[in-house]
């Protein structure tokens, strides 16, 4: 894969990072945008959209509420594509999901990381801002989004250089059979994660029916395909 | 909502403060969760009352150090305690019922948006983005998910603005809104089952690579998976879920003569 490729996946993943949390929250960093876009970049969509359907399984197993840490699957991605891309044939969506899970835990530990490095500059900054100081305010906001654009280009460059290590010794080295069962783990999680976070979302109230009402229809239309 | 004077020219600086409002969570941090974004937001609301508090301006920089106090609610929804207390401010509320209106407003506006955005709007399109690409879209569902989404998103912020600066501290008025009741309502039983029907057909979607006795060990992988997780929620993620099954799998297809 060439530096100009990996660039353009690190300035994306870039995006997609601040996006979850700072600016703007339009949903780039869902992993059904970010894995088809950064595929698009790498001129294989279909791989980008696997991905992406399978770290969007894990997303639904979070609801990001307040100071709750959650793994961050947006940048993972980026680096799950690039993975399973540059291991096309042999390892795909089980070793773009190894690469994108470990990118996520670490995603999720930057962000604790980062609101810590906010609380201190807000502490720092306390006496100006009990004096309402507009410009003080100001820059200790815009300070705090680029150092979320630094964090998320940090753990998007972890993930693509975590990428090339995978398929530098991982790709070749499991047999056939192996591949299946690391792509029936990666996928069997997401689908478990998936419906277990539905289902919480759901409850027991009268949208319980509705759910069932959901999978059965969606369950005929699978098997009439 | 109930026409009353407003400070001059109010559409700009809304629209300025609308703007602040996509990076509120910019400064998130332990102290003031989103205190400082709200603040940044609700200061161009404020500039009017530079010529109010004298030449030194007590009333606009008591009125920007009260909005970058604590403040923790949706993300969408902040807009409507920004207009709010920024409204209340002119006004002339008392500071205290100011800060009282803002930490009234935490807990309502976190769960109205919990609820119809993080548990609705948002698995309702993003499950009906997974239906299109389980059905062969491919990247025009994904594009679709994003300007559906967001059609919702800008219209939800824009309106939470709009009524917050409108009602000031009579906002409670604003959650009390029909169209707003009914959403809520409805977002819950349309994700249940928007999402209910895109599971089977991602599982369909994603395991169609998968062969013979892979598909069956797919299936005993998502019953286990799911019991799992579902008797240890306090304990296991999907994260930690997903590594160790991917662990066992590699060192099984490693073992596997």
């Amino acid at each position: 894969m060439s530096l100009e490729l990996q660039l353009l996946l690190l300035a994306w993943g870039t995006l997609v990072g601040l996006d979850l949390v700072s600016v703007p929250q339009m949903m780039i960093a869902r992993p059904l945008v970010a894995g088809p876009i950064a595929g698009a970049m790498l001129g294989d969509v279909g791989t980008g959209l696997q991905l992406g359907v399978l770290f969007e399984l894990f997303q639904y197993d979070i609801l990001p509420m307040g100071a709750t840490r959650y793994p961050e699957y947006g940048p993972a991605t980026v680096a799950a594509v690039s993975a399973a891309h540059a291991a096309a044939g042999t390892l795909g969506l089980g070793l773009g999901a190894l690469v994108g899970l470990i990118t996520g835990m670490a995603g999720g530990l930057s962000l604790h990381a980062l609101r810590q490095l906010n609380t201190r500059a807000v502490r720092r900054a306390a006496a100006a801002l009990e004096s309402g100081d507009a410009r003080v305010l100001e820059r200790l906001h815009v300070a705090s989004i680029l150092r979320d654009a630094v964090r998320a280009a940090v753990v998007t460059a972890l993930g693509l250089v975590l990428a090339l290590v995978a398929r530098t010794y991982l790709a070749g080295a499991l047999p056939p059979h192996g591949v299946a069962l690391l792509n029936v783990a990666a996928v069997g999680a997401a689908l478990a994660a998936g419906a277990v976070g539905t289902l919480r979302l759901v409850g027991r109230g009268p949208s319980l029916r509705w759910f069932a009402a959901g999978v059965v229809g969606g369950t005929v239309v699978a098997c009439l395909r | 909502m109930s026409p009353s004077p407003r400070p001059t020219r109010a559409r700009p600086k809304l629209v300025r403060t609308l703007l602040r409002l996509f990076t509120v969570q910019g400064s998130w941090n332990y102290e003031r969760m989103q205190g400082i974004g709200v603040g940044v937001a609700e200061e161009p609301l404020l500039r009017d009352l530079r010529a109010e508090g004298g030449s030194d301006g007590v009333a606009y920089r008591t009125a920007v150090a009260r909005g970058a106090h604590f403040f923790n609610a949706h993300p969408y929804l902040c807009g409507l305690a920004v207009g709010a207390a920024a409204r209340a401010e002119h006004d002339g509320v008392p500071p205290e019922q100011v800060e009282r209106l803002r930490t009234a407003l935490c807990g309502p506006l976190g769960s109205l948006g919990d609820r119809l955005v993080w548990a609705g709007w948002l698995p309702f399109t993003s499950a009906l983005a997974l239906i299109g690409v389980a059905l062969g879209l491919g990247l025009p569902a994904i594009l679709g998910f994003i300007v559906v989404y967001n059609v919702g998103h800008v219209a939800l912020r824009w309106w939470a603005l709009r009524a917050g600066w409108t009602y000031g501290a009579g906002v409670a008025q604003a959650l009390r809104e029909p169209l707003l009741q009914r959403a809520t309502a409805l977002s819950g039983p349309a994700m249940a089952l928007v999402v209910g029907a895109a599971l089977p057909l991602v599982a369909q979607y994603l395991s169609s690579a998968l062969v013979g006795w892979a598909r069956l060990a797919l299936a005993g992988v998502v019953a286990g998976g799911f019991a799992l997780l579902w008797w240890q929620r306090a304990r296991l993620t999907g994260l930690r879920l997903g590594l160790a099954l991917l662990a066992l799998a590699a060192l099984a297809g490693w073992l596997w003569p």
